[in-house]
């Protein structure tokens, strides 16, 4: 994995008394150990990326605990495997990137929350909302209307988002639904501490085994005739009980102040944000008191109407901070208070953005906006309002200043093994001609930025060869679809192969295969050399492929660039029907590296022959044109200026950072770019034979007035 | 209300450039000094080299001193709450500016001054990089204070990470309520590298304090070696003083590209373009920009010039000594070469040259047949294939490519005094046209096909008339800027018919 995190999960061991310092995921970590869990699971996606890494390596302490992990092949399986609470008094979470993942684990989710569970049962969503978000923008709570599963959205600080893991397995345990518990990516990275309590062992866990299944009951399974009557039970009994344990245990907090007639209904995970955005105009401190009272929803859904109705009634107005559309929880409280003919007026969307992050100058903005469409007594709102917009006024005038900077979005790593399938598409397009291509999610999304700009649909993860299927019988030319190995086994297989074959497709499928799914951090998959616990997971995508009917199917190293543009063609051209794979083999380069690395330091150490590899540029060569850059794209191939006294245009050079890989060679022989690219070798330990030969040749080319090799240090 | 203000500290980075480290040092030292404190990050895809942020704040109260009572730290930065913004990178800290998180009644900035081009700079297909002056000025404009330092060359010079030259660039601006020895004391706890990033450390703090810029090996421009005195000489009696030094430069090239007589015909060719930039009163502009552009037209890429600078005595001992580090290792390099059928004919006189790509055109082979080979040049083997090659110098002359050259080169000459008859403006612009030919194969016949289509459609028009003269220069500067954007040519073509509306409508107009 990318990021270790042997050292930290130490922390995990703590106990009452002691004190915790660390991450937002360590401590979510933490809360389920605390909570008694007996099973744990989920699939890897930023921004809960790292929870699962964590989970992981944790592996020891939950094994001590009884706790069994589950790294699921997708979100689908690790929401099944909450399936294991709806007949058994065990607690147990899972997590993933939402709404993609709750997107592809929706149908194990409603017939989850139908029969609903006796064991408490969570899902830790990592909200990818907003700054460094990777997906679309829609929000989980859609989820949690329709199939009744409650919505915790816990304040962005460790002692809260503990207190919210623990209250939740309650709360799932005295409503009969699952939960889930959102976190976005900054409340999942933040660092905090808050007092341990002990772990606790599950009532029923690995250690403590139950003895064979429950009788016989219809009422768990989702399956008719009882989904009608859990239809029923939904909304008559587990919907007022949890209104009743989250008002009984006071799950959301009430912050009173004297600007009594206004308030603000806020989302847990932004009070933080709405507290400071308060401070800075002088309404609150920093300690959280606040002059205006405020709301704080740490369960956002379901909401309780007391609470509402309490909270809003007397005010003049409130104003509601929901970020995301629609918006859900600013159109229930409207009707609550219709319904309970409370004339408190409700600001929300109009006052703040319909969309986008709430980040903290929006909030000022959207604040100032509040006030002075009510404006509340005992403040002059307007000289407020005035002040809160000069505070973020800068932001315009900075932004203008400048203009325009260059993008710098996430890119192939330097030596990554996909980068080179990019460039030989390119040259393949080149000769014969541009074609549709579908892409996927995965690290080769990043050719849909410059220098590639390749990819012309998106539709989810494992979906490049299922979204290409209209597309080919109506395009005079095959399609290529892209998909990792990632997506391979988490979807593409079923959705993309199977289905393809099943429908006679034609197209071409390139899976690249680099061993990890390496966009979340380098996590196994099936088809890697190893697992977790070291044993090979014996997964293997060719013979996958020919076991499923594949009948065109190559293996290509993926840096033979020029051997990639001739496969690419055969597969473009050839006139034999039906998919056409070609497996592009090249490990992923951080995760060799780490490897590589780590052997050759042990090798030198032990005195064994090792050669280091560079690529360069000849600058008295290079005429600057960066043919070379648009096809290769690598971090490490960059421009300096050139140090020709007649020449203005900045030339290529290949920085320190190069990891050797070959790619700048391979692209300008196969493009025939030009002859400034080089390949320097020097051997560490050499041997008496290396030291022979190279001192014999570079003598003779001394003599015949070459450069001698002489004085080199 | 009154209460303490959080001390707030925005990073700056690329991923992967150990951010995520430098965070948990700076947090470490505040858990460790008793302060409350908390940092954010966005992990994900951005730290694959793309642009990321770290966010930390620190309430300068100690703990025990709150009484239990607990602040509320925010978790993404405010514009106009930011006390200290660092930059790894200077177009990343013009991003910080520009997002406007950085304020004059509050902010101090750090920033490196060293630069990680983002790939559109890079892609250009002649200059893309975006104007450093601007991005120094935007800093010192928007920060209360600010300290500009390149902490790449602090790293490298102290065999550190520039994270570590970062968190000692933050001690050294004084405005953590930490102390520089806790920040060490940090260092040594997560004991990974500690030698290293403490050198570092050191080396961002003391340039921090003393505002010092570390020295950097100034990028030296590469000299031709001097020659015959005669011909320096000339230069610098016939020619403007503006024009000399790169007239100079031009003949000591052409002497180690071919011969003194060659540098003699490069003078006379300068001859009539010093006369046009008299007459025009140009006082050695036009000379100066003709001089670069003929010194490097004259000395055109081919397999000679190649071979040449492959097995240049210096070019190999700086892979040695820079790029290896060469103790006493054995090393070899290899370089890679894939002539086509053009190359090959280069070399052959015109009326062995024109049957061979005649009968290749024909055949398809042109742009498709290559002998593509990896030399080791350190080799007795390789080094001999090349030295054979450098030394078919003496060939070059009666070869088919020189004859096209010369022709092509005295066409350009003979535009740039008519264009000079009308304006000093356009003679530099048909003059500077010569920047789009270069390079080799695919590219040097873009570069030309480029060019022709601008005389063409602008140089030739311009120059009879057809194209208003004050409109000229400017829509030569256009086409040629388009030029260079895309390979493919459409920012050219859409360029050229943006010029050609214009024209027409013009000409309705009048």
């Amino acid at each position: 994995m990318e990021r270790s995190f042997k050292k930290e999960v130490q922390e995990l061991r703590l106990g009452d008394g002691d004190t915790f310092h660390g991450e937002g995921i360590l401590a979510v970590t933490k809360a389920l150990l605390q909570s008694g869990v007996s099973y744990v699971g989920g699939y890897q996606g930023a921004p809960v990326s790292h929870l699962l890494d964590v989970l992981v390596d944790a592996q020891d302490i939950m094994t001590e605990l009884g706790v069994h992990l589950e790294t699921c092949s997708n979100e689908a399986s690790a929401a099944a495997m909450l399936g294991a609470s709806i007949n058994y008094p065990l607690r147990g979470a899972v997590t993933w990137k939402s709404i993609v993942g709750t997107n592809v684990a929706a149908d194990a989710l409603s017939n989850l929350s139908s029969p609903g569970v006796i064991g408490g049962a969570m899902i830790i969503l990592g909200e990818d909302y907003g700054e460094g978000a990777s997906v679309i923008q829609e929000r989980s709570y859609a989820y949690a209307l329709k199939s009744s599963m409650w919505l915790l959205d816990p304040r962005p600080d460790l002692p809260s988002i503990v207190r919210t893991v623990e209250k939740g397995f309650e709360l799932s345990e005295a409503s009969h639904a699952p939960v889930m518990l959102e976190l976005r990516i900054r409340a999942c990275h933040a660092t905090g501490e808050f007092a341990a309590k002990n772990n606790r062992k599950g009532v029923v866990s690995g250690l403590n085994r139950i003895q064979g299944p429950p009788r016989f009951n219809y009422g768990r399974l989702a399956h008719p005739p009882v989904i009608f009557t859990q239809e029923k039970l939904k909304v008559e009994e587990r919907l007022p009980a949890a209104r009743a344990f989250i008002r009984e245990h006071k799950l959301n907090e009430l912050i009173a102040g004297d600007l009594d007639d206004v308030g603000i209904v806020v989302m847990g995970g932004l009070t933080n944000s709405v507290l400071r955005a308060l401070e800075r105009m002088g309404l609150a401190d920093i300690y959280g008191s606040s002059r205006m009272p405020l709301l704080v929803l740490n369960v956002v859904y379901p909401l309780v109407p007391e609470e509402i109705r309490e909270f809003c009634a007397g005010k003049a107005a409130v104003l509601v901070v929901e970020e995301g559309f629609p918006d859900y929880i600013e159109q229930a409280i409207n009707v609550e208070l219709r319904r309970a003919d409370i004339q408190t007026r409700v600001l929300g969307k109009g006052s703040l953005p319909q969309t986008g992050e709430y980040t903290s100058d929006v909030l000022l903005e959207g604040l100032a906006a509040f006030l002075q469409a009510v404006h509340p007594k005992n403040i002059d709102a307007d000289t407020v309002a005035e002040n809160t917009r000069g505070l973020i006024a800068h932001k315009a005038k900075a932004a203008a200043a400048l203009g325009p900077l260059p993008p710098r979005p996430p890119t192939f790593c330097t030596g990554c093994p996909e980068r080179p399938v990019f460039s030989a598409i390119k040259l393949m397009q080149r000769e014969l001609g541009p074609t549709h291509i579908s892409a996927d999610i995965g690290c080769h999304a990043f050719a849909t930025f410059a220098p590639f700009s390749l990819g012309n649909s998106i539709l989810g993860y494992g979906m490049s060869l299922a979204s290409a299927a209209a597309v080919g019988p109506n395009m005079d030319r095959r399609s290529i679809a892209i998909m990792g190995d990632g997506g391979f086994w988490h979807n593409g297989l079923i959705t993309g192969v199977a289905s393809n074959l099943f429908n006679k497709g034609d197209g071409v499928l390139i899976v690249m295969q680099n061993g990890y799914a390496s966009a979340t951090g380098q996590q196994y998959i099936p088809s890697s050399v190893t697992s977790r616990d070291g044993a090979v997971p014996g997964m293997d995508i060719e013979q996958t492929l020919r076991a499923m009917g594949v009948k065109w199917l190559r293996t290509v190293r993926t840096y033979s660039v020029s051997v990639m543009v001739k496969t690419l063609k055969d597969a473009m051209r050839t006139a034999e029907r039906g998919l056409k794979v070609i497996i592009a083999d090249g490990e992923c380069q951080l995760a060799r590296q780490r490897r590589v690395r780590a052997e050759d330091a042990v090798k030198l150490e032990r005195g064994e022959r090792v050669i280091r590899t560079r690529y360069g540029v000849d600058e008295e060569i290079c005429t600057g044109d960066h043919s070379c850059i648009r096809l290769s794209g690598c971090p490490s191939l960059t421009v300096k200026p050139s140090t020709d006294p007649l020449r203005t245009d900045p030339v290529a050079t290949v920085i320190e950072s190069c990891v050797g890989c070959g790619l700048c060679g391979e692209v300008a022989q196969a493009a025939v770019l030009c002859p400034s690219f080089y390949r320097a070798e020097i051997i560490r330990n050499a041997t008496w034979r290396d030291r022979a030969l190279f001192r014999f040749r570079q003598k003779v080319i001394g003599w015949l007035g070459g450069y001698s090799g002489e004085a080199a240090a | 209300m009154n209460s303490p203000r959080p001390i707030t500290l925005l990073i700056a980075a690329l991923g992967g450039e150990g951010g995520g480290v430098l965070t948990g040092w700076i947090v470490s030292a505040a858990e460790q000094a008793g302060f409350p404190v908390q940092s954010t990050s966005i992990p994900g895809v951005a730290q694959r080299t793309g642009a990321t942020t770290y966010y930390i704040e620190i309430l300068p109260v100690l703990t025990r001193e709150l009484g239990g009572k607990r602040p509320v730290l925010a978790l993404t930065p405010g514009v106009g709450d930011i006390d200290i913004a660092v930059a790894s990178e200077l177009l990343e800290a013009g991003r910080t500016v520009a997002s406007g998180f950085v304020t004059p009644g509050r902010t101090f900035f750090i920033g490196s001054l060293s630069r990680f081009y983002a790939m559109d700079e890079k892609i250009a297909m002649g200059d893309g990089r975006f104007d450093q002056d601007r991005l120094i000025a935007i800093v010192k404009d928007n920060a209360r204070d600010s300290l500009l330092i390149d902490m790449e060359q602090l790293a490298k010079q102290s065999g550190s990470i520039v994270s570590a030259v970062m968190l000692g660039t933050i001690a050294g601006c004084g405005k953590l309520p930490v102390t520089p020895e806790q920040l060490e004391a940090a260092i040594r706890a997560d004991g990974k590298s500690v030698d290293s990033n403490l050198r570092g450390f050191r080396a961002g703090l003391e340039a921090a304090r003393a505002k010092v810029q570390p020295a950097k090996p100034v990028e030296k421009k590469r000299h031709a070696p001097t020659t015959p005195e005669l011909l320096e000489h000339e230069v610098s009696y016939s020619m403007p003083a503006l024009a000399q030094a790169t007239a100079i430069e031009g003949v000591r090239r052409l002497i180690a590209y071919q011969s003194v007589a060659y540098a003699r015909r490069y003078l006379d060719r300068l001859r009539p373009i010093t006369e046009a930039d008299a007459a025009a009163g140009a006082h050695g502009k036009l000379l100066k920009e003709v001089a670069r552009h003929l010194a490097v037209r004259m000395s055109y890429e081919d397999v000679v010039r190649v071979a040449q600078a492959k097995i240049a005595p210096q070019r190999l001992r700086r892979i040695a000594r820079e790029e290896l580090r060469v103790k006493d290792e054995p090393f070899s390099v290899h370089d890679f070469l894939k002539p086509g059928i053009e190359e090959l004919c280069q070399l052959l006189p015109s009326f062995l040259a024109r049957p061979i790509l005649r009968v290749s055109e024909r055949r398809g082979w042109l742009g498709r047949v290559y002998f593509g080979m990896e030399i080791n040049s350190t080799s007795i083997s390789g080094y001999l294939r090349f030295l054979m090659l450098a030394k078919l110098r003496r060939l070059r002359p009666y070869g088919h490519r020189y004859a096209q050259e010369q022709r092509q080169i005295e066409s350009w000459l003979g535009l740039i005094v008519e264009a000079a008859r009308c304006s000093v403006e356009l003679g530099l612009e048909v003059a500077e046209c010569a920047r789009l030919i270069k390079g080799y194969g695919d590219t040097y016949a873009r570069g030309l096909s480029n060019y022709r289509t601008i005389e063409a459609r602008l140089t030739q028009p311009a120059l009879a008339g057809h194209i208003a003269m004050e409109r000229a220069a400017d829509a030569l500067a256009s086409a040629r800027t388009a030029a260079l954007v895309d390979p493919e040519g459409e920012s050219l073509a859409k360029c050229l018919s943006e010029i050609d509306g214009q024209a027409s409508f013009r000409i309705a107009a009048e």
